[in-house]
């Protein structure tokens, strides 16, 4: 239990070589809906509930709808799969056997030093207890996009409206 | 530094490898992995936000977010764009307007 945040960080790497080795790209939306959940979780251990829910309602909810359709439009008649041919097969096997040499070297070592020394054990490793807790601190935070971010909104009213307008003008061609 | 973040920095850059080779379709090769780096960009400007208790930085993720998701819709618009103009499917050998001369 001390270890259920890494053990999600190490799904959060195999459901992205489960989309990096390219199979067909409905099966790569299904790696990336369970690579986004399970990031949805990560953020939701560290205590930010309001963002880990951004993450899955626009996110998942949203984008990946769209992702869904518009791959049923490109899709083929037989789509390949992680279990058809060598390459995807290969590539997924390749990304799986360096996590868990990562995850050897880790639960070995216990730090990791590529450019600076990773080994802070600092903030998740979870402490279980009882009780309740009040988590708001990253929707205050996210809130303040409204007062001190009031520019930042403006922009990104505008942007999305410039974006539409694009999407509107590419897919109409003539 | 945490060492979760040896998990998601990989992830980074396995979906950076991602989008720099390519098999035959256009969307699972540049679109999805470029979503990949989107939630993986997200994930750590999250953590490192929470981490450091600097609430006024929870802004970051949102935006990130806003600007990935017009990104995708442009570049979902652009792959229907080549789908429906060409040969009805999104394969990368069929963009071959450009070609060198000899």
């Amino acid at each position: 239990m001390t270890y259920v945040l890494f053990t999600l960080s190490v799904l959060l790497v195999m459901g992205f070589v489960g989309f990096s080795s390219k199979p067909s790209p409905i099966y790569g939306g299904l790696a990336l809906i369970v690579s986004g959940v399970v990031g949805c979780m990560i953020i939701l251990n560290y205590g930010g509930a309001y963002l880990g829910l951004v993450m899955f309602l626009i996110y998942l909810g949203g984008m990946m709808v769209v992702f869904g359709y518009t791959a049923a439009m490109a899709i083929e008649e037989y789509p390949e799969t992680w279990g058809s041919g060598f390459e995807v097969f290969g590539c997924f096997l390749v990304g799986l056997m360096m996590e868990v040499g990562l995850v050897l070297w880790v639960l070995e070592f216990d730090e990791v030093v590529v450019v600076v020394s990773l080994n802070d054990m600092g903030n998740w490793v979870v402490f279980e207890g009882e009780g309740l807790e009040l988590v708001r601190g990253d929707s205050i935070g996210a809130g303040a996009l409204y007062d001190y971010g009031r520019w930042l909104v403006v922009v990104a009213g505008w942007t999305l409206f410039v974006g539409v307008y694009i999407v509107i003008e590419i897919t109409r061609g003539n | 530094m945490p060492s979760i973040y040896i998990n998601i920095i990989l992830a980074f850059t396995i979906s950076l490898l991602g989008i720099l080779t390519y098999r035959s379709h256009l969307i699972s090769s540049c679109l999805l992995c470029l979503e990949g780096i989107i939630i993986s960009l997200f994930i750590i400007s999250t953590l490192t936000t929470l981490n450091i208790h600097f609430s006024l930085a929870d802004i970051i993720p949102i935006a990130l977010l806003m600007f990935a998701a017009c990104e995708a819709a442009v570049g979902l618009a652009l792959l229907i764009l080549s789908i429906s103009n060409t040969y009805g499917l999104d394969h990368i050998h069929n963009l071959n307007l450009l070609q060198c001369k000899k």
